[in-house]
């Protein structure tokens, strides 16, 4: 149905608020009424509430009260205008109209029944439901707008953050810091406390596999265990927050975030690689690794490119937040709305994208406020080509890059000159059957059935070429064209005698203006007795004129022009300024090719990508995203249906957030945006910060739904904590996240043992009252960065172009520099919980399935991981006893119990080749894969 | 393994349903463990009891045309290098006069249902179980949107797959097996793996591809077999691993994420054994092998009995990479060829299925992602080879069939107009399918949802009608 639900919801306000508005003409008889209950209304009930009633609205519709289907006139049923009523118009079950029900057509009666009823007024008394309009609870101003300032006030997170005082506590000896006892608080109103604090040896695992993603060294949790300074723990967080791979951990945590992945998603024969999205990743790891403060991180990834920085900062690569999204086969407003949704969910909490098609069902965010960031996004455009990042060095393989890149550009620059040169030729060549094309398609001969003496039929592209080229000059009057036009306009009847009329001298007055003689004397030669004759005229005395000028060209190679000045009129029609051909090479694309020619160049020019993608010495750029010269006023398109356009909305951030900043000023208002994202001022940017941090730090978040802090979400485990942590990191650290990494880990809460307690258990067997902390699995970068780690290949280095796992599996370096390919991601990366780039992940799910035991017991990678360290294990200890010593120590970091070390032995005295195998066992432990 | 809050959260269904999760075929698995976490392939009910258990989609990727097969249309020959009276409707691409059948189509089985010599097989021994839908329709007649349509409910946005809203659903009957396997020979239908991703379910909802080109188990499915230990020796590591993993456990009681991590040892043991057997189609007797009979698309055919008896849920056949059914020029040759390699181990698994009493509760769905233009596509530079013998798509109108699992066989709904080129009698929208196909399986379609990004997301999206008269 063609009414929105905005104005609908309007509509039915004012009506309440009127009382008796203008659509009640009178009031309905009780015979009327009756009527009504007894045909009309059962007759709804049963067609048509099932889908448009309280229980379902489709298309936004109701059928079950006054107020929704009436409304103020503007409703489906307009009383007393069988014409204007939508409803009368759908059951008619035209072929090219909606048809309803779509079950099938109405019996004639039931038609006629609900016809007589709207033309009779549509009597229908009124049936309350008014206040069911406002959806979903929302407050409302007396004019059934959202009211934003009551709305804000009722959802815990859209209220400002401010410092809760950290509450007394019974347990003030198991007090770290002020975490601890919004922690403890909630335990003790449940009867429980914190459990005591991990073994050193697990608290160093933990530590270390939270922040860099490893596991220490027997030799580091040795050190450690020995280490009995009381700041020996504080220590370690220091080092590894020091630690450059700290950066390699979290950045892949802030990825799952920004849906990044370095292909563009199904993108048809386009080049699917993106040449560059590893300059935005390793700006994340550089950007974490130096302490960026939040609000500048997320300022830099939404509009670096107006922060005024030097033209190759490397800065600039984070705007591939905004633009490393799946490319929908590039449809803007599916881009548009991918960035509309990593912001608004990533980054705030926020389910904008919900309100693309409706008012958000649940939150307070219209479709006004959606529209209101497509129109920042939609004043905004991405550079062919981005700017470097860095300057150029110029090394051997960057030349060598630029050579073939050379080549390769000029062989699409080659390809586009001869196909131009080739189809104006064909232009020229073939003037006659163009010019019968032109007389076809422009109507000129009916239903008539053309003969072309080409072997091909004209091209569509040279056509209309031809036509143009045609209506100009016959415009202007030329020539050349006066008799043309003279006789393809005549009518039928008079065509003789226009014929008459160019042959006789006496009559040359008659031809509407001066003519070439050439052409003339062509058509008094053979005189035309159909237009079709004409076009072949034509294209005989033009196929002779370029005769001629070939001939004198091949005489005289620097002639200009034909020295006979009628003649030279004619050679004008095919050469030089103003003719058909004068199409620049540049516009040949646009012009002249049709799929044939495009599909070569666009093969070319994948080549010319390709060689970006795969050159080791392509220079990185950035994938920057440009404000366009004027920005897009949005509009709001009904259903989401860009061919819909509503009302007109500012560019502006969410008015649910209007005091943190209104309607935005400058350019596409992107840094205005990035800014208000970034506010301290804003209650949900540091809240959804600090609740991701906690969950990779404890395995569960405080508010259960990371990227959803809408009225649906679980409100915090512990509200209080959340706003104080976020403060805090607001307000005392300055948005450092390594300063937020400390507190956590500093607190008893997190250094508490992750063991079993049966009577804590028993109250709270999920542990959202933290009695203890989580025991972790590891994701599958951890995992494979472990086992490189296990065997001593690990390579630390940092950065450059991914590497395909699928055809490297042994790719020595950690993990974040596997290519992720969001075409056709990996079966095996999908089995391990990665989760699918194609758009923000919140966290991901933890599953166990087979598939995951079986690349432990049978990738080759792993079984190569194995024999490494079964190799390194035998130079080193010639015993089975001291092998499983040596095993133990450099898999899991510790060294076996007498237990242990006698299971091994006994296993490994079976056959010697066996050490292998014993490896790969421990690799495949719970113990390796988890950390208490 | 969701924990039980997160399941709860996110899924459709309420808690009488997670009670059930013991309904385990195998035997070994208790997927419920102490603190409440449950497998997320664990089999459970769905809404109400669904007659459907599994489905085999064969997919005919490119379009098949309906008028050379499902949906007879003498009127084309009346009209043939005539332009039709009613005119053309909009396709991708210039079309022109019509163009009769080149098949001969007749009359099948006691329902008398027509079809086209191209399916003589089907139409021979299972027109009876055949529900031939002549109404279909979808939304574009462009290939990409197409696909994700009919396989993932929406033209444009990322979405779950059929396949994996299933899985999730139903679980699968052998944890040994990935509970919803794709086979497509020789490569990637166009779309590629989207055709079967899961999208913002979790990843072990996603199809498995096979690719059944090789026969090779260990080409089949990744990591199945180890190619240095022989079984017996990786038995023995297993052992000493869940020795040390117990150990383990014994120390850090009540963690069902250990529990269930030393068992997924066990299954993936299992696994590597069945997995190749039920791949292995010399198991069979060689009169099955026969009744299928050659070409790779025998043994895909037949390798989905196989899996679905071992209690896969859902098996997706391609016809091979790219779109083989795309038949813009050539048509005749195409189709005969196409065909000729699926009608016979068509019928054969129909009867297969049937003969094991497996029909009933196996949804075939035979269809392609729309059907083609009654009139002939005229020659474009570039896009067709201009031979004026093809035909270009049509979602307007288009046939699928279903067989089993809960279709109404014997009977052909809906019609195409006198030509074929727009549905419209009981016309059935791809969202209609999908809600019957997934009434059949016991779902109600509004209610099988997933909670992401503040939303209750389902395979309908906020479409899908029940198609009473298709459902036995």
């Amino acid at each position: 149905m063609r009414f929105s639900l905005r104005h609908f919801v309007t509509s039915c306000w004012m009506l309440a608020g009127m009382m008796a508005g203008p659509a009640v003409a009178a009031d309905p008889t009780p015979e009327q009424l009756a009527h009504f209950e007894s045909h009309i209304r059962p007759l709804l009930v049963k067609r048509c509430v099932g889908c448009h009633g309280a229980e379902k609205q489709q298309g936004d519709l109701r059928l079950d009260r006054r107020v929704f289907a009436i409304g103020e006139g503007d409703g489906p049923i307009v009383p007393g205008k069988v014409d204007e009523s939508r409803l009368i118009d759908v059951i008619q079950y035209d072929e090219l109209d909606t048809q309803m029900p779509p079950a099938g057509k109405l019996p004639d009666d039931e038609i006629r029944l609900l016809t007589e009823w709207v033309k009779a007024g549509a009597p229908w008394p009124d049936d309350g439901g008014a206040e069911e309009v406002a959806h979903g609870g929302l407050p409302r101003t007396a004019d059934g707008k959202i009211d934003f300032a009551a709305a804000a006030q009722q959802h815990w997170a859209y209220q400002p953050v401010e410092r809760p005082e950290p509450p007394a506590v019974q347990h003030e000896d198991q007090v770290r810091n002020e975490i601890d006892r919004f922690v403890l608080r909630k335990l003790e109103a449940n009867g429980l406390n914190l459990s005591s604090e991990a073994d050193p040896r697990t608290l160093i695992r933990r530590a270390s596999v939270d922040l860099i993603g490893l596991s220490p060294s027997y030799e580091e949790v040795e050190q450690f265990r020995a280490d009995e300074s009381p700041e020996a723990y504080e220590r370690v967080v220091e080092r590894l927050l020091d630690s450059p791979q700290y950066g390699q951990r979290w950045a892949r945590h802030w990825l799952d975030v920004a849906r990044y992945a370095d292909t563009k998603g199904y993108v048809f024969t386009e080049n699917r690689f993106y040449p560059y999205s590893y300059t935005y990743r390793d700006y994340v790891v550089e950007a974490l690794n130096s302490d960026k403060p939040y609000d500048r991180f997320l300022i830099e990834q939404i509009a670096a490119d107006q922060l005024d920085l030097p033209e190759n900062d490397p800065a600039l690569a984070a705007l591939g937040f905004l633009t490393v999204g799946p490319r929908f086969l590039n449809r803007t407003p599916d881009i548009i709305d991918d960035r509309i949704d990593v912001i608004s969910r990533g980054v705030m909490g926020m389910t904008v994208a919900c309100a693309r098609c409706h008012d958000h069902k649940y939150d307070p965010i219209p479709t006004a406020d959606y529209y209101a960031l497509y129109g920042v996004f939609n004043s905004c455009f991405e550079p062919e080509e981005g700017p470097i990042v860095g300057e150029i060095k110029e090394t051997p393989e960057y030349l060598a890059f630029k050579a073939e890149l050379d080549k390769r550009q000029a062989a699409v620059d080659a390809y586009v000159a001869k196909a131009h040169g080739e189809l104006l030729a064909d232009a020229r060549n073939r003037a006659g059957d163009y010019l019968l094309a032109v007389l076809k398609k422009t109507g000129k001969l009916g239903d008539a059935k053309v003969e072309y003496s080409g072997e091909k039929e004209p091209r569509d592209r040279l056509t209309r070429l031809w036509i143009d080229f045609v209506a100009r000059r016959m415009r202007e009057n030329d020539p050349v064209f006066v008799p043309w036009k003279l006789l393809v306009e005549s009518p039928d009847e008079e065509f003789a005698d226009r014929v008459a009329r160019c042959i006789d001298p006496e009559r040359s007055g008659e031809l509407g203006g001066p003519a070439n003689p050439q052409i003339l004397a062509a058509l008094a030669g053979t005189p035309p007795a159909s237009k079709m004759d004409v076009a072949r005229v034509y294209g005989r005395v033009l196929a002779e004129i370029d005769q001629q000028w070939q001939a004198l060209r091949k005489e005289t190679p620097d002639a200009t022009q034909l020295s006979e000045p009628a003649a030279e009129q004619i050679r004008g029609v095919l050469y030089g300024s103003g003719s058909v051909s004068d199409v620049p090479v540049g516009d040949a694309e646009r012009r002249l090719f049709e799929r044939d020619h495009r599909n070569q160049v666009r093969n070319l020019r994948k080549k010319v990508a390709d060689w970006k993608v795969t050159s080791p010495g392509a220079p990185p750029r950035a994938m920057v995203l440009l404000d366009k010269e004027k920005p897009v006023q949005p509009v709001i398109f009904e259903r989401g249906n860009p061919g819909r356009r509503g009302d007109r909305v500012p560019r502006r951030f969410p008015q649910i957030l209007g005091a943190v900043a209104g309607e935005f000023k400058e350019g596409s208002g992107r840094l205005e945006l990035a800014r208000a994202v970034a506010s301290p001022e804003n209650p949900l940017t540091a809240r959804v910060i600090v609740n991701r941090v906690w969950m990779h730090h404890f395995g569960n978040p405080l508010v259960a739904t990371p990227s959803d802090f809408g009225t649906r979400a679980d409100p915090p485990t512990h509200p209080e904590l959340l706003d104080w942590l976020a403060w805090t990191f607001m307000h005392q650290d300055n948005w450092s996240l390594k300063a937020l990494h400390r507190r956590i880990m500093l607190s008893a809460t997190y250094r508490q043992a992750s063991g079993d307690r049966p009577e804590a258990r028993t109250v709270d067997p999920e542990n959202q009252l933290l009695w203890r902390m989580n025991r972790r699995r590891l994701e599958f970068e951890a995992m494979r960065d472990g086992l490189l780690a296990a065997a001593g290949r690990l390579d630390p280095a940092a950065g450059g172009r991914p590497v395909d796992l699928g055809k490297k599996p042994d790719f020595n370096r950690r993990t974040i520099y596997a290519l992720i390919d969001r075409n056709n991601f990996p079966g095996l990366l999908r089995t391990f919980d990665l989760p699918s780039p194609d758009s923000s992940a919140p966290q991901r799910p933890r599953t166990t399935v087979p598939q995951q035991a079986l690349f432990g017991m049978n990738a080759p990678f792993v079984q190569e991981i194995a024999g490494e360290i079964a190799g390194q294990v035998k130079a080193n200890a010639p015993s089975p006893e001291g092998q499983v010593d040596a095993a133990f120590r450099q898999v899991l970091g510790r060294d076996p119990d007498g237990e242990e070390r006698a299971l091994a032995v006994a296993y490994l005295q079976k056959s010697p080749e066996r050490l292998t195998d014993f490896v790969q066992a421990l690799l495949l432990t719970n113990e390796f894969m988890f950390v208490d | 393994m969701l924990s039980r809050r997160e399941f709860l959260n996110r899924s459709g269904f309420g808690l009488g349903a997670l009670g059930l999760t013991g309904l385990m075929a195998d035997a070994g698995l208790n997927p419920q463990t102490a603190q409440g976490a449950v497998s997320p392939m664990a089999a459970k009910p769905p809404h109400f009891p669904g007659k459907a258990k599994h489905v085999i989609h064969i997919f005919c990727n490119g379009g098949p045309s309906h008028v050379d097969t499902f949906d007879p249309k003498p009127m084309l020959e009346k009209y043939a290098g005539k332009e039709l009276p009613t005119g053309n409707l909009k396709t991708e691409r210039k079309t022109g006069a019509a163009l009769p059948s080149p098949f001969k189509f007749r009359k099948y089985g006691e329902s008398g249902i027509e079809i086209s010599e191209l399916f003589e097989n089907v139409g021979k021994y299972c027109a009876d179980d055949l529900c031939v839908v002549r109404s279909m329709h979808a939304d574009v007649p462009n290939h990409e949107p197409s696909l994700m349509l009919m396989n993932c409910g929406d033209g444009r946005l990322v979405r779950p797959s059929m396949g994996s809203w299933v899985t999730y659903g139903l679980g699968t009957e052998n944890q040994n097996l990935p509970g919803f396997i794709a086979m497509c020979p020789k490569g990637l239908p166009v779309t590629e793996t989207a055709n079967w991703r899961s999208a913002f379910l979790p990843g072990v909802y996603q199809g498995t591809y096979i690719d059944t080109q090789h026969t090779n188990i260990e080409k089949l499915i990744e990591n199945i077999r180890n190619k240095q230990l022989p079984l017996d020796r990786q038995r023995d590591q297993i052992d000493l691993l869940q020795s040390l993993n117990r150990r383990h456990l014994s120390e850090r009681p009540h963690d069902s994420a250990l529990e269930s991590r030393i068992h997924s040892f066990e299954l993936a043991y299992r696994m590597q054994i069945e997995a190749a057997d039920a791949f292995d189609i010399n198991n069979e007797p060689k009169h099955i092998r026969e009744m299928y009979g050659e070409g790779v698309h025998a043994r895909q055919l037949l390798i989905a009995r196989r899996l679905v008896e071992r209690g896969v849920r859902f098996v997706q056949l391609w016809h091979g990479a790219g779109q083989p059914w795309d038949n813009h020029d050539d048509l005749e040759r195409n189709h005969r060829r196409l065909a000729g390699q699926q009608d016979q181990p068509l019928s054969a698994l129909l009867r297969d299925l049937k003969q094991r009493g497996m029909l009933d509760e196996t949804l075939v769905l035979w269809g392609g992602e729309f059907g083609r233009t009654p009139v002939v596509e005229l020659p474009t530079p570039g896009a067709n080879q201009g031979k004026v013998n093809g035909r270009d798509h049509n979602h307007h109108g288009f046939s699928v069939w279903m067989a089993g699992g809960g279709a109404k066989g014997g009977q052909v709904y809906g019609a195409t107009d006198e030509f074929g080129f727009k549905a419209v009698e009981n016309r059935v929208h791809v969202h209609d399918l999908h809600a019957t196909m997934l009434k059949m399986l016991g779902f109600d379609h509004e209610k099988l949802t997933y909670r992401f990004a503040g939303r209750d997301f389902r395979l309908t999206d906020v479409h899908g009608r029940i198609i009473d008269d298709l459902i036995a």
